[in-house]
């Protein structure tokens, strides 16, 4: 349902000076991503996890290559940091994010009172996000992604942090919804998260696909590379 | 997006801002009447008191100037930094980036719609009745609002590729509020400035227009205003195509400038 064909990205970003100021984020990366199916990304920091991510949800466009998406497919990519307006409560944001992702006010408000029940957030659910602690954000932007619908959901380390309790939690609902039709598209640098969740996983490195295939012959050799240390 | 989609986030996100902002100040809601006055006051002060501006109802000349110039000018600040203060937003799905400028736009409509009832009050209450010439404010009000939507825009686009462009509007900002009679009469010029006041400065003739209607119960120049509607009117369709155009490019810039 998603093709990329030899994408390359890169930005000019303000005064920084490397490469004249030019940023290579990924230097052409091809894949597919097939309905239904659970893909894994895996690699360093600042290897462009995240950039394919937005390419892949629409948010950026190549700068060369083409992305090809299945017209009237929705994705919306689930981060920790980014993605709330911290002056707004909980309630508020979840609000808007359901709306942002083409629920009608009212059917975002329906499923208000599931995000916080699920959320476990609480009374915190009315406190502005700016007064969150990152585990409470993640609860908060997991279980908003969770509960609206989009055909590609793309998550960003966003289990990475939560306590084990939740965690858990979110890694059960996250399967029972894998296995139905969602497409998901899962970035981490867990390995074993990314083993038991996914179907297939890509290992970038320097903007580039090191590897490609079954989750587990993909980590194996994403976790020989770190163990032999920097090429 | 359906239009009745755009339209309700567009207001969702309005009222939200409303909301939390009127949580933040001690005075909350009072905000919205206690601003604009606030602003009159100042400029009473100075041109009145200060210097002397010879005129017995100055404070009327003043109120139908600058009420309505402070909803533009906000508006246009406040709306050119909409995008980079959404990367948030922007950087976890793909939307029309219209959508920030308008919630800002919308948030500035409802505070401006309770600053047009206080102007009434005041008009009311220093004795300036209403007549039907009053509903010649209908179509100003909707030329002064294409103009805040076009510039915003235009706001937006600029800042998102270079934030210096914050210092220029701020700037332009002051010059405008200095060139468009606020505090000074157009009407007391050399005809030929004020010709060219008002050929070169659509807000002139908009704060001259509320001016003529509401202090004169006259019509104002509505060729002159419609050539204005209709300028700014197609630069928004010009800055809605180019802003799809631009969609993704303005999220990179947005995330990564």
């Amino acid at each position: 349902m998603l093709e990329l064909d030899n994408v390359v990205l890169n930005y000019r970003s303000g005064k920084n000076s490397f490469e004249h100021g030019v940023h290579n984020v990924l230097n052409g990366v091809s894949l597919s991503l097939y309905k239904g199916e659970t893909l894994g990304v895996i690699g360093k920091n600042g290897c462009g996890k995240t950039t394919i991510l937005r390419l892949m949800a629409g948010i950026f466009g190549p700068t060369a290559g083409t992305v090809r998406r299945r017209a009237n497919t929705s994705a919306a990519l689930l981060t920790i940091g980014l993605g709330f307006k911290p002056q707004l409560s909980g309630r508020s944001n979840a609000l808007l994010s359901a709306m942002l992702q083409g629920s009608t006010r009212a059917e975002a408000e329906s499923c208000l009172e599931e995000i916080k029940a699920f959320s476990e957030l609480g009374d915190g659910f009315e406190e502005p996000v700016k007064t969150y602690s990152s585990g409470m954000r993640s609860r908060l932007g997991f279980t908003t992604a969770l509960m609206t619908r989009v055909d590609i959901l793309m998550i960003d380390e966003v289990l990475a942090v939560g306590d084990a309790q939740f965690r858990a939690k979110a890694e059960a609902a996250l399967k029972e919804r894998i296995t139905g039709e969602q497409t998901v598209v899962f970035v981490s640098h867990q390995g074993p998260q990314v083993q038991s969740i996914c179907d297939r996983a890509i290992w970038l490195d320097q903007g580039k696909i090191a590897a490609e295939g079954d989750a587990e012959s993909v980590l194996k050799q994403y976790t020989a590379s770190i163990k032999l240390g920097p090429k | 997006m359906t239009l009745s989609q755009y339209y309700a986030l567009i207001d969702v996100q309005a009222r939200m801002a409303l909301k939390s902002d009127a949580s933040r100040y001690y005075f909350g809601y009072l905000w919205w009447v206690l601003e604009p006055l606030l602003y009159v006051g100042v400029f009473y002060v100075v041109f009145n008191v200060i210097l002397d501006s010879r005129r017995s109802d100055f404070l009327i000349f003043l109120v139908c100037g600058k009420l309505p110039f402070v909803w533009f000018s906000k508006s246009v600040s406040q709306a050119s930094s909409s995008i980079i203060a959404n990367v948030g937003l922007i950087g976890k799905i793909d939307v029309t980036k219209t959508l920030f400028p308008m919630a800002v736009i919308q948030e500035g409509l409802y505070k401006q719609a309770v600053v047009f009832l206080l102007l009434f009050a005041i008009l009311l209450f220093t004795g300036y009745m209403p007549t039907m010439a009053w509903f010649w404010l209908i179509p100003i009000m909707l030329v002064n609002y294409i103009m805040i939507v076009a510039c915003s825009y235009v706001g937006a686009v600029l800042v998102c590729y270079m934030r210096d462009f914050t210092i220029f509007i701020g700037l332009g900002m002051i010059f405008l509020m200095f060139t468009s009679g606020i505090f000074w009469d157009l009407r007391a010029l050399e005809p030929a400035m004020a010709e060219a006041v008002l050929l070169y400065n659509p807000m002139a003739l908009i704060l001259d227009s509320y001016r003529q209607v509401l202090m004169q119960n006259a019509a104002p120049d509505l060729v002159h205003l419609a050539w204005v509607g209709a300028l700014f009117g197609g630069l928004t369709i010009i800055m809605v195509k180019l802003m799809r155009f631009l969609s993704k490019s303005l999220a990179l810039k947005a995330l990564t400038a």
